[in-house]
């Protein structure tokens, strides 16, 4: 319950948001000016000169006849302008093509994925709620994927894709030669790696509850879809807001797995919203770009970050 | 706990078992290609079963192993994870505690957890490059203590959503009855607030431990040999001739050993279940 | 005491020494003028040998002209003993002693190896003094002086000696900018054809072609249409006895953010470049127009290349759309396809018994040319009966430069220049785990150039494989027209969306006129964006047009 008021709060709070406006406010600010400036950078020389080779002591090494050794110091500088461009690298994003391919990658994504964990997870949850035999054992396996490391999960699962003769080529899907199964081929990834988030959370809530308020409910029913419906899912569902936001923040993200898959191909069938900001910014150079895609996406799930909670609060607070 | 009939349970393990097989073959095939000869990569068809598809042969392994560079990308990543996972709960924890227990006036409660949360949204592409400045300009770059305050930086968020939620679902009570007693906050903090919501601040522990254990972006930014981590390690398998999937499979499987044993260890505090969303009447 | 017995130990060895040579772990200076660079047991003791001349003035017995200097180089991950990598790795002890400075080697994985240079150039932090760049980044290196030019250094007679006259002058042009020269020789990249000898010289399936198709197979094929022929004819059998599944024809790696882009580029150069005594507006160009850089990648010649692209693709598994180079080269290397058109890596790595089963049927040629290429000029096809082959330098031809902010540019230098040298260039060529492919005179086998056969098969090469891999690549880099090399500013970013689209028209997304209409469009708001009258200065320098 929140109710205390004292000002100790601050003692607890504080360190943290310090801490992270420390290490974020220069970083945003800076990436928010860059997205509104354009940005030139070259470097001049202005001279050279002869200067004595140092030993890591600092006396000047010598020749063999006495005389000191030199090495030529280049004399540079890098000149930055800056200009200011207004809104261009914003407007830009609301022009380009390929944008609109990856918001639309994204949205699939991002909806698809997160749903089908949460149901999934609920799903195996319920599976591991009941007596089973090496339940623990069983437990600790399903839990492994999450620590396996993103960029190696793309190529694992190329060799798993692959259609001549991998382990799911009987299918005879073209798992990643085809612009739609691509995306699902990246939406399985996701499932794999992180379903077993999903369902440790949902597991450890359902454990909560106490058998007492579930024998309660069976004297009124025998179907256990009802006691699903109208006791468990009413208790756990803070706890799926709180791992529907965390998945999403996540999900909308979505980078590693496909630079290391797919690169967004075939074509920009499988190309993210994250992905191509970062191409732009890194691949290509264009910081100011990359820096307002990136502030376009902030603004958009905080805007839908804080329905929802809108939405939420009113009926768990 | 529904019905208890012995059948009933013998199905539902093998559906588990089947789930379980399901999730873990990936990692099985990882294994399975690390023991396979480069040409046989994508020449083994069916299962992959080591001695029955193939012969396994154990070069992969030696190749690997044998490079300081694992070493040293084993030992950064251990450290880099344990320390920003240490300050992220440090700083995390109680903030979480005042978000749950206490009110804020000027910016809503609900404000500061969001803006928290937002900290894990925004795509690194518009921070990197400025973390790149701000610690070369401190002469950090290529230092495991750069990375550590970015990753304490990114998990930190996690620890306050997820404990936030701990936190509010445990009942308020006993720590009232603490402060009636002539304990003050800080004590009921320490003392009947924490050990309670241990379990799960220790699966949540975890998780983040594997995101920073995982995190690839920043630390291929700003480092350069000396505090480069195992991801780095790993995409390091890829080289003007393409994918060399037989060294991605070893580095992966070396990469994953020490969290899964941390899991195993943790296991306990799992199996007492994280208390998220705990009874509250 | 033990400053004394030190001193007596140096008298003792000096005297065991004197009048026969000094040698030291990696470096043997012998009093004939030669010297021994040894790699050590990491690099199955190698010993290459050189000469005190060759070395230039700087190195010499106990001269350490570097004491106490640090440089460090930026290179891709390739592991110790991988491409481009691994030969730095293997003279980093050679040239520690030599110089008595210390040699730091920072790697990172290809894939971002451009963002992290650039982040290093753009903010000037100068973590690097050397890197090994692609030739595709030097429009970005030279527009912002980002790099140091190396003509003096290499005149001082200073450094290690090695002459750009022993590149091709279409490598040349690629290790430098308006007759400045940047880069120290190392790699050459460039696409040629190679095909399974055992299959296409086979009497048997010679006479089946000739019954089927109608005429004699030519071996190796002279046009793109003779090709795709012969790999339409092999495609779907089983033409050899590695494995009992039917092959293909061919095998291309279209990953798109990998490799689709420069297959494309390659087979195309014959269908849509006007060949000409010399370049300029409507002849020798390809990527724009070097008037006004109108794109010309939409011009019927490309479209027609693209089309024929997809028609050569159904002669290959239909996977090859998500494949990056490894896994199309490990379809060629198993045998599993007649050809393949790539990098030099593939030659090498036949060789290989533990990637290759085709080890001396791993036969090589220039790429084919075309029966008809578009006239820029005339706006019209024009059918030729003697299709001549465009050369091209696909690839990175990866190699060192400079860092402008390089606080001890004369130090990283002297390395770069050491191995650039002709042994060391030979030892690299030799051994096909360095990554470097042949390209100058100096791997080249004689009369055309100095390498001998010997060498290369004594480091395990088949010779008939060698002696085809090494024509293909001097037939290609001196070929009469080639393919000219995109370096200007924003070429990842009009590789970038030109990638996109071929792998789009490739997957079947979009046609071929679709394809590279939108990449035309986007060049020219990139063209825009960038300033058009700075990119077609660039542009210009780039190729050489004179007006």
């Amino acid at each position: 319950m929140i109710r205390w008021t004292g000002r100790v709060k601050f003692l607890f709070l504080l360190p943290a948001v310090l801490w992270v406006l420390s290490f974020t406010v220069f970083p945003l600010g800076y990436s928010l000016y860059l997205s509104l400036h354009e940005v030139e950078r070259k470097v001049v020389i202005t001279g050279r000169e002869k200067v004595p080779v140092l030993k890591a002591d600092g006396t000047p090494v010598l020749k063999a006849d006495g005389t000191p050794r030199t090495r030529t110091k280049v004399i540079r500088e890098l000149q930055t302008t800056f200009t200011w461009n207004s809104f261009a690298n914003y407007l830009r994003a609301f022009r380009d093509e390929e944008v609109k391919e990856a918001v639309r990658v994204t949205v699939i994504f991002t909806v698809v994925a997160v749903g089908t964990e949460i149901l999934l997870g609920l799903g195996l949850a319920w599976l591991f709620n009941r007596r089973l035999y090496a339940r623990g054992f069983l437990r600790s396996v399903m839990i492994l994927p999450i620590f396996a490391t993103p960029v190696a999960v793309g190529y694992l699962f190329f060799t798993i894709f692959y259609e001549l003769g991998g382990p799911l080529s009987w299918t005879g899907i073209p798992w990643l030669s085809d612009p739609d199964w691509a995306l699902v081929s990246i939406i399985i990834v996701d499932l794999w790696q992180w379903t077993p988030f999903c369902f440790l959370v949902f597991l450890a809530a359902l454990q909560g509850i106490p058998e007492e308020m579930i024998e309660t409910a069976m004297l009124d029913t025998n179907s256990q879809w009802e006691i699903w419906r109208y006791v468990i899912l009413p208790i756990l569902r803070p706890v799926i807001v709180i791992v529907l936001l965390l998945r999403f923040a996540e999900a909308v993200k979505l980078f590693d797995i496909i630079a290391t898959l797919t690169k967004g191909g075939p074509g920009i069938a499988t190309q993210s919203y994250s992905y191509l900001a970062f191409n732009r910014g890194f691949k290509m150079n264009d910081f100011g770009y990359a820096s307002a895609l990136a502030f376009l996406l902030l603004i958009a799930v905080m805007i839908i970050v804080t329905l929802f909670f809108r939405r939420l609060r009113t009926s768990y607070e | 706990m529904i019905r208890r009939s012995r059948l009933s349970d013998a199905f539902w393990s093998l559906v588990a078992l089947l789930v379980a097989m399901l999730f873990f073959f990936p990692l099985y095939w990882a294994i399975s290609n690390s023991l396979r000869r480069p040409v046989e990569t994508f020449t083994v068809t069916g299962l992959g079963m080591p001695f029955v598809d193939f012969t396994p042969t154990l070069d992969n392994w030696r190749l690997q192993l044998g490079t300081p560079e694992a070493y040293n990308a084993l030992a950064n990543s251990s450290i880099i994870s344990v320390s920003a996972v240490a300050i992220a709960l440090l700083l995390g924890v109680p903030a979480a505690y005042a978000l749950a227990r206490f009110r804020f006036f000027t910016v809503p409660n609900r404000d500061l957890t969001i803006w928290f949360l937002s900290q894990r949204v925004l795509p690194p592409v518009a921070t990197a490059v400025p973390f790149f400045i701000l610690f070369s300009s401190f002469d950090m770059l290529d230092t495991r203590l750069a990375l550590t305050l970015v990753s304490a930086t990114f998990v930190l968020p996690f620890v306050v959503v997820i404990c936030r939620q701990t936190f509010y679902d445990l009942p308020v009570e006993l720590e009232e009855a603490a402060l009636v007693d002539g304990a003050g906050h800080v004590k009921a903090f320490f003392w009947v607030a924490l050990p309670l919501a241990a379990p799960a601040i220790a699966a949540a522990a975890l998780i983040m431990f594997a995101f920073a254990w995982n995190e690839y972006l920043f630390a291929v930014i700003l480092t350069i040999k000396s505090a480069a981590t195992l991801p780095v390690h790993i995409a390091g398998g890829v080289d003007t001739r393409g994918v060399q999937f037989w060294f991605v499979a070893v580095r992966s499987l070396i990469a994953m050993v020490p969290p899964v044993l941390l899991a195993l260890v943790a296991q306990r505090y799992i199996v007492h279940g994280l208390t998220l969303g705990a009874v509250k009447g | 005491m033990r400053s004394l017995r030190t001193w007596l130990g140096g008298v003792a060895v000096g005297a065991l020494l004197a009048g026969s040579a000094t040698a030291g772990q990696y470096v043997e200076w012998r009093d004939d003028g030669s010297v021994l660079l040894k790699l050590g047991p990491d690099y199955d003791n190698a010993v290459i040998e050189t000469s005190r001349e060759e070395l230039g003035a700087l190195f010499g017995p106990d001269q350490k002209p570097f004491e106490g200097v640090n440089i460090t180089i930026l290179t891709l991950d390739s592991g110790p003993k991988g491409g481009i990598s691994g030969p730095i790795m293997a003279f980093r002890p050679v040239w520690e002693e030599l110089s008595g400075g210390k040699l730091d080697v920072a790697l990172v994985p290809i894939t971002d190896l451009y963002a992290k240079m650039m982040l290093d150039l753009r903010q000037g932090t100068g973590l690097y003094d050397a890197v090994v760049v692609a030739a595709f980044f030097y429009g970005d290196l030279v527009s912002g002086n980002y790099i140091l030019p190396i003509d003096d250094y290499m005149a001082s007679g200073d450094f290690p000696k090695w002459s750009y006259d022993s590149m091709p002058e279409s490598l040349r042009t690629l290790y430098t900018w308006k007759g400045v020269g940047y880069g120290t020789l190392n790699d050459a990249d460039g696409q040629v054809l190679y095909y399974r000898r055992d299959v296409l010289n086979d009497p048997k399936w010679q006479a089946e072609f000739k019954r089927e198709v109608g005429y004699d197979m030519p071996v190796p094929p002279k046009t793109w249409q003779q090709l795709l022929d012969i790999a339409r004819f092999f495609d779907g059998k089983n033409f050899d006895a590695n494995d009992p599944d039917p092959d293909s024809g061919i095998v291309l790696h279209l990953k798109v953010g990998e490799q689709g882009l420069y297959h494309f580029q390659s087979l195309s150069a014959p269908f849509a470049i006007t060949p000409g005594e010399k370049l300029d507006r409507y002849r020798r160009v390809y990527w724009f127009d070097p008037t006004d850089m109108t794109p010309l990648i939409n011009s019927p010649g490309h479209v027609a290349a693209l089309e024929f692209l997809q028609e050569l693709a159904k002669t290959g598994p239909s996977a090859q759309i998500s494949w990056s180079l490894g896994e199309a080269w490990d379809y060629f290397l198993r045998g599993k396809s007649v050809f393949v058109f790539s990098w030099g890596d593939v030659g090498s790595l036949c060789q290989d018994p533990s990637r290759s089963k085709i080890k001396g049927n791993c036969a090589a040629s220039v790429l084919p040319g075309s029966d008809r290429y578009w006239d820029h000029e005339k706006q019209q096809w024009v059918e030729t009966d003697d299709p001549k082959p465009v050369g091209n330098t696909t690839g990175g031809s990866w190699h060192g430069v400079i860092s402008a902010f390089s606080e001890n540019p004369e130090a990283a230098y002297s390395f770069l220049a050491l191995m650039a040298i002709k042994p060391v260039s030979i030892w690299n060529a030799n051994n096909g785990w360095t990554g470097v492919d042949p390209g100058f005179s100096y791997q080249f086998l004689e009369p055309v150039g100095e390498a001998k056969l010997e060498d290369y098969v004594k480091a395990g090469w088949d010779p008939n494989d060698v002696r085809d891999y090494l024509k293909a690549y001097y037939d290609n880099f001196t070929a009469d027209t080639m393919l000219p090399y995109l370096r200007i500013e924003g070429t990842p970013e009009y590789w970038d969306i030109m990638d996109k689209n071929l792998s789009a028209a490739m997957s079947g997304e979009k046609t071929a006129k679709e394809a590279l209409d939108d990449t035309a469009k986007v060049w020219e708001e990139i063209t825009e964006r960038l300033g058009r009258d700075r990119i077609l200065e660039q542009y210009q320098e780039a190729i050489g047009f004179e007006g």
